[in-house]
């Protein structure tokens, strides 16, 4: 009698577990790792509101491989270790197919070792430091900007064209800042250009005293890799201590400039800072980027400002268009397809690089722009080619 | 840069000193350490900028009725919370720990992820003698701070309610022997721990907008002051925070603000190696 119960226990246990298994097979999982909370919570927020955008997008132009794309977002705070358990409980708990993401390069840092002891494809969206894909690993790819793209293609080129002769950097204590920081030495170094730097604490409040040695140096520009409310603090409290407008501040990252409370927080002392983006209020580079700002409106009733909801959008299409071309999902075909991948998105065509050796393996880098506030409105500054105004001081 | 350094040092070592006062009246007198006290800071702040941003209160009055609502949630939560772990120290310190983290959790759902800020009560800078600017609405906080410490100094000096408290304070059994309701000194004293918080809130959330999770940092700060300045001494509490002030501010002006919290746990360190007391506590019998 026990034996028979048993066995139909047994049955049912099977069948539910069978039941299960088919409703997990009807979708295909990847997953997104970025903060939702900690001091850059913001991003958690853009990457959710992108993410939304994107799954729209692929469900209704066919899925993935005939099924519909799920999106399985862990938090990782911006804390290293939380990114690695994190990454780890979406490849093991969560069977995602691949894992996309992230903004906080001391966290993906953490993060690619994880996705590479595992063999799982990991798409990095805005985390810029150079290690991340310069130590070449086979599971690592970038589609977002580096720290040597972003200086040596954009910020360099740009403190030139401006004709600034003394440049102040101020960087927080982060793999990001401090990577960033070194590479605008060298930079400005090679160019002639004077310049002296500070490391500020990730979590700072108060710049005062930071400020005044920064007066004293009497910079045209002060380049301020301070993510998050931190750059808040710091343009607010420039302009109470009057350094600012004087000398120019350059946000280094740009989504803080573009948040919601930016205005509220920094008065109009804001007016004139510059920030680095790779979206314009009013520039659209392919038509996927008009169709991005129009489903946007419609989804959350604004317009989109903080361009990691782009970014992580550009990063499930190529995520859904390597694994329908892998037609598999098998992680070393997924990588194969991920290195021929050729496929427009809402910043331009994306192809990553394949030579080993340096940051460009497994990258490819979207274009940027340096933006200046002029009476609130976004004014492009650079590249000259793109530009919709000039300098105001 | 050492005369900017002595005015900034004082300026947030005084707002530091108030939020860590907060922290040692409910150590002193409930011997209750609240994890959540930087969450009750940043409540005040929010709160401040609901009424005088969003409502469009004048200032002031956003800001008396923030740290009163701070002060009724303290006592809402001393009688949930922390009155059913009397007698039993850890409890009430799991518990505030994890009401830290639900605060946290409350406040990104509610208000967000962006920093909030209620309107500066005094805009511009002020020149001095051509050898800095300083932002008014710092000197303000300034101002505002070392009155309120001033006004509690008063309340427990030469009030009722404040021989009430040092009675408590001193010897819980032999005030209830004389007829004072400990239980309700509880209440209250918890209840003003978190106004203190939230009085710090209100002054500095124009100068450093608040969000979810940096109350962890003025509670670590507090508690770092409190032990410092010697554990349930009010005027230990305003000479840490006077100390912990001026030691980041010189810290940032002459090394680095990399190192700032290295530089509160040496002089921390260097303090408790010469008193284990504190500068002002009372050396264990």
């Amino acid at each position: 009698m026990r034996g028979r119960w048993a066995k139909r226990l047994g049955m049912a246990l099977a069948v539910t577990l069978g039941m299960g298994s088919a409703w997990a097979a009807d979708t295909v999982k990847i997953g997104v790792v970025g903060p939702r909370t900690g001091g850059a919570a913001a991003t958690g927020k853009a990457f959710e509101e992108g993410i939304q955008i994107a799954l729209d997008y692929v469900n209704s132009h066919g899925g993935v491989l005939g099924k519909k794309l799920e999106v399985v977002f862990e938090d990782t705070a911006g804390s290293p270790d939380k990114a690695a358990a994190a990454f780890e409980r979406l490849v093991t708990r969560d069977k995602v197919a691949m894992v996309l993401g992230e903004s906080h390069s001391s966290a993906a840092l953490a993060e690619i070792e994880v996705a590479n002891r595992l063999q799982v494809p990991f798409v990095v969206v805005e985390a810029w430091a150079d290690p991340i894909t310069a130590k070449n690993y086979k599971w690592v790819f970038r589609a977002g900007p580096s720290n040597s793209g972003v200086v040596n293609e954009t910020i360099a080129k740009w403190v030139e064209h401006e004709g600034f002769k003394r440049v102040y950097i101020v960087a927080e204590n982060t793999d990001w800042g401090l990577g960033i920081k070194g590479l605008c030495e060298k930079a400005l170094k090679k160019r002639g250009i004077q310049y002296a730097s500070l490391v500020t604490e990730r979590k700072a409040q108060d710049h005062y005293t930071e400020l005044a040695k920064i007066k004293q140096f009497d910079p045209d520009v002060v380049l301020a890799f301070v993510y998050g409310t931190g750059l808040h603090y710091f343009i607010a409290q420039a302009g109470e201590v009057g350094l600012t407008p004087k000398a120019v501040i350059l946000d280094g990252a740009g989504p803080p400039s573009l948040w919601p409370d930016f205005w509220t927080n920094v008065g109009e002392y804001g007016d004139k800072e510059c920030f680095v983006s790779s979206m314009h209020e009013k520039v659209e580079l392919t038509p996927l980027a008009t169709h991005f700002r129009k489903a946007y409106i419609k989804a959350f009733g604004k317009k989109p400002s903080d361009y990691k909801s782009r970014s992580i959008f550009d990063a499930i299409l190529i995520a859904a268009d390597a694994i329908n071309r892998a037609g598999s999902l098998d992680a070393g075909k997924i990588v194969s397809a991920l290195e021929t991948t050729s496929l427009e998105v809402t910043r331009g065509t994306v192809r990553f690089g394949t030579t080993k050796g340096g940051p460009e393996y497994h990258h490819w880098m979207p274009p940027m722009l340096v933006i200046q506030w002029q009476n609130r409105e976004q004014v492009v500054l650079y590249p000259p080619q793109a530009a919709t105004g000039k300098l105001k001081r | 840069m050492f005369s900017l350094a002595v005015v900034n040092g004082l300026v947030m070592g005084t707002i530091y000193a108030l939020a860590a006062l907060g922290v040692s009246l409910v150590v002193g007198i409930m011997n209750v350490i609240n994890f959540a006290h930087g969450e009750f800071y940043i409540l005040a702040g929010y709160f401040s900028y609901l009424f005088a941003d969003a409502l469009g209160w004048p200032v002031a009055a956003a800001m008396v009725a923030a740290v009163a609502l701070v002060f009724a949630a303290g006592v809402l939560v001393e009688y949930l919370l922390i009155r059913p772990t009397y007698g039993n120290d850890m409890y009430s310190l799991i518990l505030t720990f994890i009401l830290s983290i639900v605060l946290q959790n409350a406040y990104l759902h509610i208000f967000g992820p962006y920093p909030k800020k209620p309107p500066n009560w005094v805009k511009g800078a002020t020149n001095f003698f051509d050898q800095f600017y300083y932002g008014n609405q710092r000197l303000v906080a300034l101002a505002a701070g070392a009155a309120v410490i001033g006004a509690l100094f008063v309340l427990i000096k030469t009030t009722w309610f404040g021989r009430v408290v040092r009675a408590t304070s001193q010897d819980r059994e032999m005030a209830e022997m004389n007829g004072v309701n400990t239980v309700g000194v509880n209440l209250v004293s918890f209840g003003l721990g978190c106004a203190l918080a939230g009085a710090a809130g209100v002054i500095l959330s124009p100068i450093f907008p608040v969000t979810p999770t940096a109350g962890v940092a003025v509670a670590l700060t507090s508690f770092v002051i409190v032990v410092l300045g010697g554990m349930g001494s009010l005027w230990g509490c305003v000479v840490g925070g006077l100390v912990i002030g001026l030691v980041e501010s010189f810290g940032a002006t002459y090394v680095s603000t990399g190192y700032k919290h290295l530089f509160d746990f040496v002089i921390l360190l260097g303090v408790l190696l010469v008193r284990p007391s504190g500068l002002f506590g009372k050396p264990a019998a």
